[in-house]
């Protein structure tokens, strides 16, 4: 991701309108798209704009979220209650749905793709952060705080959250992988990334017009889509072996 | 000496990448109508030892040694023999009734399972003989008791049950693990009543798991004494009380409270007027429904506490006993500002009517500890920033809560000052509580609500940190809310104490005079069915 571009063989916008639909060769890798570009290089460049804009936007979810799921917990009682509601309501709507929405409102652009991929995200986080802070609520430590007359905040800020922290990282990275996929859905569907980025998604929305004459177009960045989906979900599993025997 | 039933030989079990033997040489034997009382503190192997009699142990376990029933090594049995053997001759009872027996099951479908398949009798039979068992067992509408599901027994009934199924097969040896630790202090002596009856009619040898060295004298005719998985002492139960010659034995037989040996001896010095008064206070749980409240209808919310009024005398420790559920810690917990209440607490001549009232001054002045030492620590900050806490908040303006405060604070609860920078989880449990402790004293507190401190700790244990508490209740006069559910300990130290009872205040009655008072016919039974200490 940060060494793609430097070891991308050649510029990833450089068309060469003689090696156009070629298959993967020695000089191209993986072969080229319609206008000759080399798709390697587009791969490499593009994980950039797929990978960190997916990490960016599942951050910012899971940090609204994270916020509203322990404040919720903690207020407890109609206060819980309205949060969680309003929460569900946005949750009825499909995340893609939502986001597409949120796009079209703002305009087509990587940025607001971004946004909306983080409000899609942050009912979700609410609620699972919700269900790990209610546990710890009911902890003394929380208890003693309490009584001792600390304010809202450090409850919330100290105590709480470094106790909810662990969990919530394991689902984040395993919801960077559905954010790489959301983000390849709303580019391919011309809403996210504008040409010529080299982002995966929209690789693959330019690709598939080319596909009988070059399956390879369309292959290379779904597989790319597919493999770091898989990477994260597996990085996931890793974390949570590895944050939650603590004793 | 007939042969024994169960003989333990030279039993060494171990974990694989554990470097400590769980169980080291362990040898015992048990004839025919005789129960063994096996005593130790949490983590001495004692489960271990049940468990590797009933051949259920981990793949990773490493065992030497033998097991023998009536004769039988059971080391070496082949699986099938001892699915066979597991309910048909070893029966075992656990700790926790609520869940050893399977919620999604009528207790009468998990008894005639048990004879069905051990036995060989037809489902109808297996259900007529088990309403004789539950009969047996003292359950009175046993025809009924068969439909009902667990969650529709209280404790002592389903414990009832487990115990009935045990015996149902009339094994050759019985394990009881801890059998009476979930239950209230009158239905663990109903349960041990109804095993001794039934041990004395069946002549079952019995291995009787305990930590409760009061309750094993009273059960057992022979005890063994286990530490660190070595079992430091073995004899008659007479001669291992009265005379212990193992210096665990000794320690451990110290500490055992005994209502008689006093820690306390000063009355708290007359004062004019309470130090807290505590005055109609009701605690209700849930919140009003919106509908009901609409149309007049009653009010059916859970009651914690109904009009529970009490008065504490400085420098005072007043010990609030009861059994779990009767509302000792919704009252804790309504003084601390953690419930809501009705009514109204007096403290120092000043109104608290609720939450609202509850400034600066009252929480540094009310200070409570909490049970559960895990739970009440985050396990996320080190003890220097939890000590630091009540330090900045209660703290003189400009008084920083350096080093020097932390070390004196955790030097008061005699713990080296190197723990400061330590984490929750690398103390043990009694270390714990005292870094709590330090906390609650932190602020130099004039009430301190001790919230059951002492029930998750061992007995050694819990006389360190009640010797602790009764030191700094000497040193800084603090009056204490003591809450126990154990009579035992609350008559070594407390001044008065107040028995509670499904939400109400019962008895209110001065320790030294507590044998010859007029009493509440619960506290009466309370004080009936407290096993007398060993010795």
């Amino acid at each position: 991701m940060t060494v793609g571009p430097f070891l991308a063989p050649h510029d990833p916008e450089k068309m060469v309108p003689l090696m156009r639909y070629k298959p993967p060769s020695a000089q191209f890798w993986l072969g080229t798209d319609q206008y000759g570009r080399d798709t390697l290089s587009r791969l490499l460049h593009g994980a950039r704009a797929t990978v960190v804009l997916a990490v960016i936007a599942t951050s910012l979810g899971t940090l609204a979220g994270t916020l509203i799921g322990t404040v919720s917990a903690f207020l407890g009682g109609r206060g819980d209650e309205a949060i969680m509601r309003t929460v569900d309501a946005i949750m009825s709507i499909p995340s893609l749905l939502l986001a597409l929405l949120i796009v079209n409102l703002l305009g087509k652009s990587s940025f607001n793709a971004l946004l909306a991929i983080a409000l899609a995200f942050t009912p979700g986080m609410a609620r699972v952060t919700r269900s790990v802070a209610l546990a710890v609520r009911k902890q003394d430590y929380v208890n003693a705080a309490i009584a001792r007359g600390e304010s809202a905040a450090f409850v919330v800020g100290r105590e709480m959250l470094p106790n909810v922290v662990a969990p919530i990282i394991v689902e984040m990275t395993i919801r960077v992988a559905f954010a790489v996929m959301l983000f390849a859905t709303l580019s391919f569907l011309g809403l996210g990334a504008q040409p010529p980025a080299s982002e995966w998604g929209l690789m693959v929305s330019e690709a598939r017009r080319f596909m009988h004459l070059s399956p390879w177009m369309i292959l290379w960045p779904s597989l790319a889509i597919a493999l770091v989906a898989i990477g994260f979900n597996l990085l996931g599993d890793g974390l949570r072996d590895a944050l939650n025997p603590r004793t | 000496m007939t042969a024994p039933v169960l003989d333990v030989l030279n039993y060494t079990l171990a974990y694989a990448g554990g470097a400590v033997k769980a169980l080291d040489a362990v040898a015992l034997a048990i004839a025919k109508g005789e129960v063994l009382g096996l005593v130790g503190e949490s983590g001495s192997g004692k489960t271990s030892l049940a468990w590797a009699i009933m051949r259920h142990l981990p793949a990773s376990a490493r065992e030497a040694g033998e097991i023998r029933l009536t004769g039988r090594n059971l080391l070496t049995a082949a699986p099938a023999e001892i699915e066979a053997m597991r309910g048909r001759r070893i029966g075992m009872v656990f700790q926790d009734p609520s869940t050893s027996l399977n919620p999604t099951l009528s207790l009468g479908e998990q008894l005639a399972e048990t004879l069905v398949r051990h036995r060989g009798l037809t489902r109808a039979q297996a259900w007529r003989e088990g309403e004789a068992r539950l009969a047996r067992v003292g359950l009175k509408v046993s025809q009924d008791m068969m439909r009902r599901y667990p969650h529709e027994a209280s404790g002592g009934e389903k414990q009832r049950v487990v115990i009935a199924t045990a015996f149902a097969c009339e094994p050759e040896l019985l394990i009881f693990d801890e059998p009476t630790t979930a239950l209230d202090v009158i239905t663990a002596r109903q349960i041990l009543d109804l095993f001794r009856a039934l041990q004395a009619e069946t002549g079952v040898a019995s291995l009787y798991i305990s930590h409760d060295l009061a309750l094993v004298s009273q059960i057992a005719t022979r005890v063994a004494v286990i530490h660190r998985g070595r079992i430091v002492e073995h004899g008659a139960i007479g001669e291992v009380f009265s005379c212990p010659a193992d210096a665990y034995t000794q320690r451990l037989l110290a500490a055992v409270p005994r209502p008689d040996h006093r820690l306390l001896a000063s009355q708290p010095a007359e004062s004019p007027r309470s130090l807290v008064e505590v005055d109609k206070v009701s605690v209700h749980y849930g919140r009003k429904p919106f509908l009901a409240k609409l149309f007049g209808r009653n009010d059916t919310r859970f009651t914690g506490n109904r009009d529970i009024s009490l008065a504490i005398r400085p420098g005072e420790i007043l010990g609030v006993v009861g059994e779990s559920g009767s509302g000792k810690s919704t009252l804790a917990k309504a003084m601390t500002g953690l419930n809501r209440f009705d009514g109204e607490i007096r403290f120092d001549g000043r109104r608290i009517d609720g939450l609202a009232d509850m400034d600066r001054a009252y929480r540094r002045d009310v200070q409570i500890i909490f049970q559960h030492p895990d739970s009440s620590l985050n396990p996320r900050q080190r003890v220097r920033e939890i000590l630091s806490r009540p330090l900045a908040l209660y703290g003189e303006p400009g008084a920083k809560a350096d080093a020097g405060t932390i070390d004196a604070l955790l030097e008061q609860v005699r713990l080296p000052a190197d723990y400061a920078d330590r984490y929750p989880h690398q103390l043990s449990g009694g270390e714990k509580q005292r870094v709590a402790i330090a906390r609650a004293f932190a602020s130099r507190p004039r009430l301190v609500i001790c919230d059951e401190i002492t029930s998750a700790l061992d007995v050694s244990v819990q006389a360190a940190v009640i010797e602790l508490l009764v030191d700094l209740q000497k040193r800084f006069g603090a009056a204490y809310l003591f809450i126990t559910h154990d009579l035992n300990l609350v008559r070594q130290i407390a001044h008065r104490i107040a028995v509670m009872y499904r939400g109400d205040l019962v008895d209110l009655v001065d320790v030294e005079t507590l044998p010859d008072s007029v009493l509440h016919p619960y506290t009466r039974a309370l004080l009936d069915a407290v096993p007398a200490p060993a010795a």
